[in-house]
């Protein structure tokens, strides 16, 4: 097997944060990382005078490549090592071509520049962004032969789905003379001398792809030391200050993407501050919920708080006052006031809504497919056509008929204005009376759904494990929630006073200049949210530290990698076993876990695909660490230095307190068995 | 249901309780009232006729109002179809619960 890194960075460009190559650092990691062959890969840059002292300097192949803009993603493109002028004229069209980290040549530009791509190893970022999206790989054809990832858990769900691109692990790495860690993202390849050609065969082969020299796909280098773990479950075991926690920061500072729940993370010990750290959280997870179920009544408010009733009133009223007044004052009409026109009233524009929907409707039932057959069992067909004619018709009929209106309103209006100017009696002042009444019926509309999103229900119940999130509607019973709801530093005292009446509480809202008119929809009905346990209580503390750490695991889904140190503390065994365990479990078949423990509830019972064991050793006065490793059914597990200890006495000391110990509670749990 | 009549060559509007008054003594509550009376109840007014409204005032008032209140009642079928439509959806949803029936809950 061979150890490739075909993603080295040696150039700072513009798509980098400044840093100066450092080439004997290159050497080092070479050396550390036990490379057996790298490529150089600058963004939309290749240089060569720096390619040539590189390739010079170290012992392994380096091969000559350029990272590409390429369709918004980017693309390795490696030639060999004794890449030829095309591959360097092509590399600076490239350069020429991109000016800005944002720009990116299309594929015929990638032909254009570079001429037959199968001359070269086409490498696009694939489970890592910014990733080549579906239409670019079909146009680059067969030329892609496999594609980038940023994880092993990405590596490995590639590897085992079929209808997925060969994939490759690289590192991706800016060389410097500050570089403090190496990575452990590389790939192994099954081939001899790694050559162009060889290496090229192999990353088409998925059979031919690990993430380590032999043990394939089961374990990978997890720190650049060369410390090797499953890609399934671990578990790191050891005594008090051996190092346990040390290993697992250092998993967590050289891999990207990592889940660290750490010790105690989860357990507060002020009691009020858990709950309301508990409840925020809980409120957070579950406010999209809200959002959803209070989506319909923000419609409904955005539309009703539009609406001018006192204004509408007024307008009632002066058309009665400027009706009676005219009226009284008729014997003194002038020739201009005589003029029917002038108090000719506007002709009514009619909604078309109802009817536009009653069309959609109509057109659903035509054009359903699925239901085709019901559909025509109760509704002939010829009859939906028609009537759907008919309807059209009756639209377009309206349609013309408000248009003509509108002409006529308009001027009207003209003549109104010419003639008011020169008259001397009172004008009518005109009210849409239509407008009015329906304004008047969405007001009473709003009132009787503020009353259904008030009454006190539970709308929905969610399970997580054994919990069950509860959510709930109901009143605001005070000014201070309303604050709370609102998340805002503002007075509701005189608004809540409004509480009762929707409409004229949406008008106290209004005032208040400090309040988005986009979130009153969340100050009608109290949205709440409560965790309950099984028997439909209130979770105790302890409760909500487990509930907690189910969260918290399940969102590792989300990572590449988990890593948790003893989920024991501040949970009991019955827990552990039941729960933990099996989340743990099914989490490790998609990615890479660790545990730290030192409970036989979890060490012993879980079921780990490999162990670690974590040392610390005095000798002579000095401190020294030491990790030992291997799979469960091995008698013995090994360091990277080559020394071995037994597993089942490394069990015992770490999990049952010594064989001692363990003897001694098997003795008296026997004795007291029935 | 008469909103409107006229009777002794004056015209009179319909009070809530039945009986009628003079038609220059409507204020905009009456007229909002008989808005939606027109809307939403069967109604019918004695037509407009200049020749049996003596006085003139009464004419104005009573063509103007009687041109509005027929035109509403003419409107009646597509107010109710637009005002039984407001907001359905949420209507039905918000208010599941206060008939027993919470399947519109969310989930």
């Amino acid at each position: 097997m061979k150890k490739i890194d075909l993603h080295i960075h040696t150039v700072a460009t513009r798509s980098d944060s400044q840093f100066d190559f450092c080439l004997d650092k290159l050497s080092e990691y070479i050396d550390a990382a036990n490379l057996d062959a790298i490529a150089i890969t600058n963004h939309n840059i290749f240089d060569a005078t720096q390619f040539g002292q590189i390739r010079d300097a170290v012992t392994i192949p380096v091969y000559a490549g350029i990272e590409i803009n390429l369709c918004k993603c980017h693309l390795l493109l490696i030639a060999g090592t004794d890449h030829g002028d095309r591959f360097v004229e092509g590399a600076v069209q490239v350069t020429n071509a991109i000016s800005d980290p944002t720009d990116s040549i299309s594929v015929s530009q990638l032909e254009e520049f570079f001429g037959d791509l199968s001359e070269y190893l086409l490498i696009p970022h694939y489970a890592k962004k910014p990733a080549i999206e579906p239409d670019t790989l079909v146009e680059l054809g067969g030329h892609v032969v496999a594609g980038e990832v940023d994880s092993q858990k990405k590596f490995i769900r590639a590897i085992r789905d079929s209808a997925r691109l060969c994939s490759v692990l690289f590192s991706d790495i800016r060389i410097h003379a500050d570089l403090i860690r190496w990575p452990t993202r590389q790939t192994f390849i099954d081939c001899g001398d790694p050559t162009f050609a060889a290496i090229k065969a192999c990353l088409s082969d998925k059979n031919k792809l690990a993430l380590s020299e032999n043990d394939g796909n089961k374990l990978f280098p997890v720190l650049p030391d060369g410390l090797m773990i499953s890609t399934g479950l671990n578990v790191l075991l050891g005594k008090r200050s051996s190092g346990k926690s040390y290993t697992l920061n250092e998993i967590d500072q050289c891999n990207d993407n990592v889940k660290y729940i750490k010790q105690f993370a989860l357990v507060q010990h002020d009691e009020s501050d858990d709950e309301r750290d508990f409840t925020r959280d809980v409120e957070r997870r579950r406010r999209a919920n809200a959002d959803e179920f209070l989506s319909g009544f923000k419609t409904v408010l955005d539309d009703v708080v539009n609406i001018d009733r006192e204004g509408n009133h007024r307008r009632v009223e002066a058309y009665v006052e400027t009706l009676l007044s005219s009226a009284r004052e008729a014997d003194r009409q002038d020739s201009f006031s005589k003029a029917g026109l002038l108090n000719e009233t506007a002709f009514p524009i009619s909604s078309d809504e109802s009817l536009q929907s009653l069309i959609r409707s109509v057109r659903q039932l035509i054009e359903n497919i699925d239901y085709r057959p019901l559909i025509e069992k109760h509704l002939e067909r010829t009859a939906l056509l028609s009537l759907a004619c008919e309807l059209i018709e009756e639209l377009r009929t309206r349609a013309f008929q408000n248009r003509k209106s509108q002409v006529v309103n308009e001027l009207v209006a003209e003549v109104k204005d010419a003639l008011k100017i020169r008259s001397a009696a009172i004008q009518l002042k005109d009210v849409d009376l239509y407008a009015v009444a329906l304004d008047a019926r969405k007001v009473a509309r709003l009132d009787e759904i503020v009353i259904g999103l008030k009454t006190p229900a539970v709308l929905s119940q969610e399970s997580v494990q054994w919990f069950h999130v509860v959510t709930e509607k109901g009143l605001f019973s005070g000014a201070g929630e309303l604050k709370d709801a609102s998340g805002v530093q503002t007075a509701f005292r005189e608004a809540f006073l409004m509480y009762d009446r929707p409409f004229e509480y949406l008008q106290k809202l209004k005032q208040n200049q400090q309040l988005s008119s986009a979130d009153f929809y969340r100050l009608f009905g109290k949205i709440t949210f409560k965790i309950v346990n099984k028997h439909g209580f209130e979770v105790s503390g302890g409760e909500r530290s487990e509930f907690r750490l189910l969260q918290e695991i399940k969102d590792a889904q989300n990572y590449d990698m988990l890593l948790i140190d003893e989920p024991e503390s501040f949970f009991d065994n019955v827990f552990l076993n039941e729960n933990v365990n099996d989340l743990l479990r099914a989490i490790a078949r998609s990615m890479p876990v660790v545990v730290v423990t030192h409970s036989s509830t979890v060490g012993a019972t879980i079921g780990a695909d490999y162990l670690i064991h974590a040392s610390r050793t005095v000798e002579d006065g000095t401190v020294s660490y030491g990790l030992y490793t291997g799979h469960p059914t091995d008698k013995k597990l090994l360091s990277t230095d080559g020394s071995t200890i037994a597993t089942h006495e490394l069990l015992m000391d770490s999990l049952e307190a010594g064989v001692t110990a363990y003897e001694e509670r098997r003795k008296s749990y026997e004795a007291v068995e029935d | 249901m008469k909103l409107l009549k006229i009777e002794n060559n004056r015209g009179h509007f319909v009070l809530a309780d039945g009986r009628f008054e003079s038609l220059d003594k409507l204020t905009k509550e009456d007229l909002l009232r008989l808005v939606d009376l027109s809307l939403t109840e069967e109604v019918d007014f004695d037509d407009y006729e200049d020749s049996s409204l003596a006085n003139q005032a009464h004419q104005i008032i009573y063509k103007s109002v009687y041109e509005k209140l027929t035109e509403l009642a003419s409107r009646r079928e597509e107010f109710t179809d637009e005002s039984e439509g407001l907001y359905v959806e949420e209507y039905d949803r918000y208010r599941a619960e206060l008939s027993g029936d919470d399947d519109q809950a969310v989930n």
